[in-house]
């Protein structure tokens, strides 16, 4: 125990001597979260007005209306409100930004229900506001999924209210929130190598070696060390998105903590990983970066996975950040899982396992 | 050797193989209570793997090593609480304070000094505070130094203590050492310094292709081996070792870098056949002076080669 407290007391003074770290560890994730909040903010932009241009087919628009009004905040707000009209008369709305979008039901969809007949439904809006991107597009797909899973009756048109339920608040501050702590997380995790790499190739470590303390302390001291550090990091991200941007952390701050230190696992194994090959500092930052980058702008971090080009999909497939952030986002902001938690877990999981097994039979302290 | 000597380090038929290197290849030898004990050897004589092995912070490939009486191979963690080792390199925690160095250090051991004194040991009262990245690389070597004496142990094994020490700090560090051994401790010195290993050991091996090539004082050592003086200059139009060693009265000859050492038995026949043939040879001889042999020349005798980086 004393050997224990010692490490962690030599490594936490180290920690605190290293500006770079501080930055990395503390106030990098702040900016990003500040930056990224202020740049895409939305005040107020929770509910959405949208045009309707029914071409008087009253079967379609009521089931229309009834999918849109099924999306709700809160049982006495909806997110759309809906404003009726032709699209001659809405279409200068929409220009001028009054409308979020304009949904156009086709000449033939009553007709085409009936048969039981494919059919688009048109949807106009402005991409160059992020939030239509970012939420309302998302929320119109799955009314429509709603709408289609009610007319084959596989699902009744209540079913869609969950799911709604889910994104309907999701702003992009709640959304990158959790991004931020997932990216943190992986830095503070991953660096994790280089005090090893760099205490081996100044023979610290031999040194050490010739000293009663067991191997193993160095590596029990470092690791608790991060573990405090990530829980601090989370809390400060957590705190900062709520005092700046009003992001509510809305899970159990149990199962938080659990993914939080289970993420740190997974980070913390691949940069034991690489200091199992890498053997001086001067390799291993270029290798940092290779690491950290792809996963930091690939992994859902700033940007919505399915946003991505398909082509990239089996590489966001298999990075562990996509899983980690996932998971947060589902405890942090209740958002809409990409997978499920149990998926993010296991995956999380057995990324930890096979680093722990390849660093353990390559591993060498001299 | 009376009947108190008490062996505390005893070393069998060791050997360690890299590859088809046998950088150690069977060696035997026994240290002794309150001895400091040397061990000299050119680069890649196998010295470090020797006692690093003794040390525990290798495995032989055969052979077995007693350290206190336990077995080196067994007994790793107890005998490591017992010994104190200063690595060549000063390598610590860059950015750790001298005051937190050394408690770290103390921190490790069941058994320590207190911390001034260990600083006191090796006069870096002022730079307590200082970040080890911050100290001089005198400063750094002498910290490292004094690490090695922190749980008061019963050996103390110095790799190249004062390397990077001006004369005065080495000085001191060599009245450190024989305090040391005055409390009737053990030290195992790895040294380059010849007038070191004179100076401290009480006994040195030469160590050369991974063995043990010559063990004893330094002064029976000199005696044994080298019964001559030596002439040292320097020349141009050098003749060749072999045109040197013929010269009248003259044993051996050799050449290291610009120094030209002669091996003789009547110093005045030697160095009238050494004007001889300078001035038939028309050879200038520059800071020419003859001494008694040293360890260097048993040293150079032995392995052909000067003990050096």
């Amino acid at each position: 125990m004393i050997a224990f407290t010692t490490v962690f007391t030599a490594y936490f003074r180290q920690f605190i001597r290293d500006k770079g770290a501080l930055f990395f560890t503390f106030i990098f994730p702040i900016i990003f979260i500040l930056l990224f909040g202020w740049a895409f903010r939305n005040p107020g932009a929770q509910t959405f007005t949208v045009g309707l241009v029914d071409q008087g087919l009253p079967q379609s628009a009521a089931i229309m209306t009834q999918g849109l009004d099924s999306v709700v905040i809160d049982a006495n707000q909806k997110v759309f409100e809906i404003q009726t009209g032709t699209m001659d008369d809405l279409l200068p709305l929409l220009k001028k930004g009054d409308l979020a979008a304009i949904i156009v039901i086709p000449e033939n969809m009553d007709s085409a229900i009936n048969q039981g007949q494919p059919i688009n439904i048109q949807v106009y809006y402005d991409p160059s506001q992020t939030s239509n991107q970012q939420i309302l597009i998302p929320i119109l797909n799955q009314v429509i999924n709603g709408i289609n899973q009610y007319l084959q009756g596989t699902s009744p048109l209540i079913g869609m209210e969950e799911k709604s339920v889910q994104s309907h608040n999701l702003r992009y501050i709640d959304y990158l929130v959790p991004g931020v702590l997932g990216m943190s997380l992986m830095f503070s995790g991953v660096y994790v190598g280089l005090p090893i790499i760099q205490q081996r190739q100044a023979r610290i470590i031999k040194r050490l070696g010739s000293t009663p303390l067991p191997r193993s302390m160095l590596v029990l001291g470092d690791l608790a060390l991060r573990m405090i550090l990530v829980l601090l990091t989370a809390a400060l991200i957590i705190l900062v998105g709520r005092l700046a941007f009003d992001v509510q952390m809305v899970g159990n701050w149990w199962e938080l903590c659990g993914i939080v230190i289970l993420g740190t696992l997974v980070f913390t194994s691949l940069g034991y990983l690489m200091a199992a090959f890498v053997k001086t500092e001067q390799a291993a930052i270029p290798i940092l970066n290779v690491i950290t980058m792809p996963m930091m702008f690939l992994s859902g971090t700033f940007f919505e996975v399915s946003s991505m080009p398909s082509f990239i999909e089996p590489v966001v497939k298999i990075l562990p950040l996509t899983y980690l952030n996932d998971g947060l986002r589902q405890i942090m902001v209740a958002g809409t899982p990409s997978h499920s938690m149990t998926t993010d877990i296991a995956i999380m999981a057995g990324w930890a396992v096979i680093c722990l097994a390849v660093t353990i039979r390559f591993f060498r302290w001299d | 050797m009376n009947s108190k000597t008490e062996t505390v380090i005893e070393v069998s038929a060791l050997v360690k193989t890299y590859g088809n290197v046998k950088a150690v290849n069977q060696i035997s030898f026994d240290v002794i209570r309150g001895e400091v004990f040397g061990m000299l050897g050119p680069n890649g004589a196998g010295k470090t793997t020797t006692v690093e092995i003794i040390e525990g912070l290798r495995t032989a490939d055969s052979g077995t090593v007693k350290v206190l009486g336990m077995d080196v191979s067994k007994q790793t963690r107890a005998i490591k609480e017992r010994i104190g080792v200063q690595s060549q390199d000063p390598a610590l925690f860059p950015t750790l304070k001298v005051d937190e160095i050394v408690n770290f250090f103390r921190s490790l051991y069941k058994k320590s000094i207190p911390a001034s004194k260990v600083i006191e040991l090796v006069a870096l009262q002022e730079s307590r505070n200082v970040l080890f990245n911050a100290l001089s690389g005198g400063q750094q070597q002498r910290l490292s130094v004094a690490l090695a004496f922190i749980n008061d142990p019963d050996i103390v094994f110095l790799d190249e203590p004062t390397t990077g020490l001006d004369p005065q700090a080495r000085r001191a560090m060599w009245e450190v050492i024989e305090a040391f051994r005055g409390t009737g401790k053990t030290v195992f010195l790895t040294t380059h310094y010849m007038e070191e290993a004179e100076r401290l050991c009480d006994r040195v091996a030469i160590m050369d292709h991974g063995q043990i090539i010559a063990l004893d004082s330094p002064q029976r050592m000199i005696e044994k081996y080298i019964k001559e003086s030596a002439i040292q200059f320097k020349m141009t139009n050098y003749p060749g070792e072999e045109v040197l060693t013929n010269l009248t009265s003259v044993t051996k000859a050799i050449k290291e870098e610009d120094d030209i050492i002669l091996y003789t038995n009547n110093i005045p026949a030697a160095i009238s056949a050494l004007l001889d043939l300078a001035s038939a040879n028309s050879s200038e001889l520059s800071e020419l002076f003859i001494r008694q042999a040293t360890l260097e020349d048993v040293f150079l005798k032995l392995t052909g080669k000067r003990i050096r980086d």
